[in-house]
């Protein structure tokens, strides 16, 4: 996958700088959203297995809570910057604006490497990071969420570590948690349905039925799985999937012209959403470079990776064929291949709006575990798609009207919305 | 009618967007639509016309607002549950229907039906349309599970809740032991039936806590049951108020026929007709939320008596009164006395002139088709000056008529060997290998004890299952009735061995026969032969003494099954409507 140096927190500013000018916004509105209201580093001291000790970084940043509490992942990445945590929690500011629920952006992370730690390690860590920031989090405040290589157990960890520390039980204060132990059903499947709802309205939109379209996806974690099962169950067909190879540390793309079999693939996969090589191969599988996944003949490209993967530098090789782009993950798409993809006039799923639905369902995860009654997955995943179709309609809905890009119109809805909270408190 | 592909392709899919354009009907899911769904949408455009052309100013025909879910639903429903091993076991339908119940409604259509309560504050009947409805063109008429949901709750996920329930239910019901029976009376098996599900829109008014139409009923353009002057293709048409389930379950209606709407039923007197016509109507619950129980049917829904519709004003076109001083029956309800569900205002003052409607609609339709047709029907009238009225047109079903020509050889009163006969017989053929007879012991029969007597003759009806066999059956009262009062509550499944079916009444009886009742007419669509054998006026009693002295296979408290040394011989003239059952 890309590797070029990037300034993610950069790239957020110079989008919201857009959609300011577009909304003319006055100054003081765009100096407070321009930045986080508050950030934090800290410092996490771990006793390792073998006895030594290890100090990992971590950081909560929380861009703004002028519509509710804040709501953002905690990412375990070895690459983690502050810079890239500060843009994270700024397009959660947006991602909860633009499908309308009442929370605010933040997001987390530590400078760590999961696959080179153990379970026990790990949850050292997570205890770690909520010993720093207890007093700064929670429930009324700011709640965080599983993200890159965190799950439902660091989640609990979290959640026990903070119930130690307040002598409460507050299982709002954190979303994502195993389901009986505050978790909400349909959780799982919650960012990729997301994805493959906003794709199911752009095509009803297009005139395309799903069942004749073909599409390539970056990544195999959560996201792109549960999104290639929806659009298989629509009657999509998925030809290529990219993923990071672990042992190899380096990215591949299977690829199959009739068809990925999700299941076949889950089947040789491990828990971070790496394929096994050589197996794909037996099951009849092309294995090709990582990058391939982009220049494939196919009707929808769905980046469900990492940010920064669509660039200047590979946007080219996208085929003539491809009529939309659904953003699974955040930010895969730098400002310069945006103005490309734009001007060839292909359909944008902007990330804060298609990959919405984790967001979405963590906001339900919580107002369930604030009235401790819990809902059935029938529920949780029938609201899911009313909120997205219905964010969807309203992104698409002003974009029509003021011909405006996708992704400008997302952010237009969502900025402004942010910006009259922030007004309506007198903030500015 | 038109074919299939036709029709399927005029069947818009479900767009949540366009909810508000009131598309008539729409479907989600690419799959079959199954026999109901399939009837109303090959008559769509040509109700369209008829309506036009009957030309009644102040009464608007229509298929009521529906969506349909296909089976493709209820397959991705059955496998992403697993569901297909309680399903074709023997469990209880409870235990069925909680198992679908628990299970996860398919989730590319979940956000459609949230979407849909939220946009509709109105009653739904979720309704079954199954594919062997369609497939074997034969009715399967309250063999499935119908639920009529309120949709009023203020929170739109209540609304959801009760709907996809209620869609659950409706699946879970394609498994349940009377369906399971229904379809072994068929070529086919229970692994072949698929459900598809309507979403449609109830027809009627709000009277309070209560919703239901004004008259409902079910016009035959054949009546199975025509006596007297009357010819069976003189059609016949029940009607009743509040919600259709009063019909369809057998219950007392106003049994009609509409070339003749000022000639009531055979009472035999003022008081019989007080007690036998409808006392009680259904209508869906409105008000306070009934106890959490998603699988039962009625769950929605309430049955008060004629006081409660009179407070809502309902009587007004609907009723009679009874004046004891005089005697007389008035139409109307302007003076005080007892209430007769008559329907006298419309049909015999034609104050609305739906008899008229209904008359040209079953015509119409049985020439449209090419076949007897029934039509189920609700109308909702104005509440303060009784029209315009609106007549939901919603369901079409073949009737299925035996005209091959038989004859009944010799003198049926002066022949010997004869167990019964009957000049009221219905249905058109010859049975002579029957063996068995399960039997309604006469000298036990007592009203209170029905319920018992059903669940016996399903035992004695399993014994005949086991050695695959047929019986006659013979008892007392109106078969496969709702109400115990009136006759054994069976469902079909519980006497499928039957292949003629034989009621009759003992004296101090004045129940009338099955009066074409929904389980009457599943019953006929299976070729069963049916003898009405009334005590008072029988052609040959039915002999007891012969069935007595009859070697007995088992026998419980209320009933017997015995077998004859040799088949017995059943002929049914059709045209004559004479039938005699002979032995030896």
């Amino acid at each position: 996958m890309a590797t070029k140096a990037f300034n993610a927190f950069e790239m957020a500013q110079t989008q919201f700088d857009h959609t300011a000018d577009q909304l003319s916004l006055d100054q003081a509105t765009r100096d407070l959203l321009r930045f986080p209201l508050r950030e934090y580093t800290i410092s996490i001291p771990v006793r390792m297995d073998n006895g030594s000790f290890h100090v990992f970084r971590g950081f909560r940043v929380q861009h703004n809570d002028a519509r509710g509490p804040g709501k953002g992942g905690i990412r375990f990445h070895p690459m983690e910057t502050l810079d890239t945590v500060r843009a994270l929690s700024m397009w959660m500011t947006w991602k909860c604006g633009v499908v309308d629920i009442p929370l605010g952006g933040s997001k987390g992370g530590v400078i760590c490497d999961p696959h080179n730690l153990s379970m026990r390690e790990q949850e050292q860590i997570c205890r770690g990071w909520i010993r720093q920031i207890a007093g700064e989090v929670g429930p009324l405040q700011d709640v965080p969420a599983p993200d890159v290589m965190t799950n439902a157990q660091h989640m609990l960890w979290m959640l026990d570590e903070y119930e130690t520390i307040t002598r409460k039980k507050y299982p709002g204060m954190i979303t994502g948690k195993p389901v009986g132990m505050g978790g909400s059903l349909g959780r799982t499947e919650a960012t990729g349905f997301g994805v493959i709802f906003t794709v199911r309205e752009a095509l009803r939109e297009m005139n395309i039925k799903p069942a004749n379209t073909t599409a390539s996806v970056q990544g195999f974690g959560n996201v792109a799985q549960y999104a290639i099962r929806l659009y298989n169950q629509l009657g999509g067909k998925v030809v290529a999937v990219a993923y990071w190879d672990q042992k190899d540390q380096i990215a591949r793309t299977v690829r199959k012209s009739e068809g990925v079999n999700l299941d076949e693939l889950l089947g040789i996969t491990d828990r971070f959403g790496g394929i096994e090589k050589d197996k794909a191969t037996g099951l009849g599988y092309e294995i090709l470079d990582g990058e391939a996944w982009i220049e494939q003949e196919v009707d929808i490209l769905i980046p469900a990776a990492m940010e920064n993967q669509i660039t200047a530098e590979n946007v080219g090789r996208i085929s003539k064929k491809v009529k939309l782009i659904a953003e699974g993950a955040n930010g895969p798409t730098t400002p310069e291949a945006d103005k490309v993809i734009a001007e060839r006039g292909i359909f944008v799923l902007p990330d804060l709006l298609a990959n919405a639905g984790g967001v979405t369902c963590s906001y339900f995860e919580q107002v369930q575990c604030n009235m401790n009654y819990f809902w059935e997955k029938d529920e949780v995943l029938g609201k899911l798609d009313v909120k997205m179709t219905s964010a969807y309609l309203g992104v698409s809905e002003l974009a029509r009207k003021r011909k405006l890009y996708m992704r400008d119109a997302a952010y237009v809805i969502s900025v402004s919305r942010v910006a009259q909270a922030c007004h309506d408190r007198g903030w500015v | 009618m038109k074919e299939n592909s036709d029709i399927l392709a005029k069947l818009l899919p479900f767009d949540r967007r366009k909810i508000d354009e009131c598309i008539p009907i729409t479907r989600m899911g690419s799959g079959e639509i199954g026999g109901k769904a399939h009837g109303l949408l090959s008559i769509q455009d040509f109700l369209k016309t008829v309506a036009d052309e009957c030309d009644f100013e102040e009464i608007s025909v229509c298929i009521p607002r529906m969506i349909v879910l296909t089976t493709e639903i209820f397959d991705l429903f059955m496998e992403r549950n697993a569901l297909y091993e309680i399903a074709f076991s023997d469990s209880t339908d409870t235990r069925i229907a909680d198992a679908f119940n628990k299970g996860t409604f398919p989730n590319e259509y979940i956000g459609d039906i949230m979407a849909l309560a939220e946009s509709m504050h109105t009653p739904i009947a979720v309704r079954s349309s199954s594919r062997l409805e369609d497939a074997l063109y034969r009715p399967f008429a309250g063999v499935y599970g119908t639920k009529m949901v309120p949709n009023n709750q203020f929170s739109s996920t209540e609304r959801f809740h009760c709907l996809i329930d209620a869609i659950k239910f409706v699946f879970a019901s394609t498994y349940f032991r009377e369906a399971k029976a229904y379809v072994k009376n068929t070529e086919e098996t229970i692994q072949q039936e698929k459900m598809a599900v309507i979403l449609q829109e109830v027809v009627g008014n709000r009277y309070g806590e209560r919703f239901y139409p004004e008259l409902s009923g079910v016009a035959r353009s054949h009546n199975f049951y025509a006596m007297n002057w009357v010819r069976p293709k003189d059609g016949v048409i029940d009607l009743a108020l509040g919600l259709g389930k009063t019909v369809v379950d057998g219950e007392a209606t106003w049994s009609y026929c509409p070339n003749m709407p000022h000639i009531s039923p055979p009472f035999n007197t003022v008081s019989d007709m007080l007690k036998h016509t409808q006392l009680n109507f259904w209508a869906v619950n409105m008000g306070k939320p009934p106890e959490y129980d998603p699988i039962n049917e009625a769950e929605y829904l309430v049955h008060p008596d004629l006081t409660i519709a009179e407070q809502d004003g309902t009587l007004r076109y609907t009723a009679s009164t009874y004046n004891h001083q005089s005697g007389r029956i008035t139409p109307g309800i302007s003076e005080k006395g007892p209430r007769i569900l008559n329907f006298a205002p419309i049909l015999q003052y034609e104050q609305i002139p739906i008899n008229e409607l209904m008359k040209r609609l079953l015509s119409k339709c049985e020439a449209f088709t090419g076949n007897p047709v029934e039509i189920e029907f609700a109308v909702a009238l104005d509440p303060e000056e009784g029209i315009p009225a609106r007549v939901g047109f919603l369901q079409i079903r073949p009737i299925v008529v035996d005209d091959t020509e038989i004859a009944i050889e010799g003198d049926i009163e002066g022949s010997p060997n004869v167990l019964l006969a009957s000049d009221s017989a219905l249905g058109n053929g010859i049975i002579d290998t029957i063996e068995h007879i399960i039997y309604v012991k006469p000298d036990k029969f007592e009203w209170k004890h029905t319920w018992q007597i059903a669940s016996e003759l399903e035992k004695l009806n399993e014994r005949v299952l086991r050695e695959r066999r047929n019986s006659i059956l013979i008892g007392f009262g109106r078969w496969g009735t709702t109400d115990e009062w009136r006759g054994i509550p069976v469902h079909v499944g519980q006497i499928s061995t039957a292949r003629v079916i034989v009621e009759a009444t003992l004296p101090g009886m004045t129940v009338d026969p099955s009066q074409g009742s929904h389980f009457f007419h599943n019953i006929t669509s299976f070729r069963v032969l049916y003898f009405s054998v009334p005590h008072s006026d029988p052609l040959r009693p039915i002999n007891w003494d012969w069935l007595e002295q009859q070697p007995i296979v088992q026998e419980t408290e209320f009933a017997r099954l015995v077998k004859s040394t040799a088949p017995l011989t059943t002929t049914v003239d059709g045209r004559t409507r004479q039938g005699v059952i002979r032995y030896g």
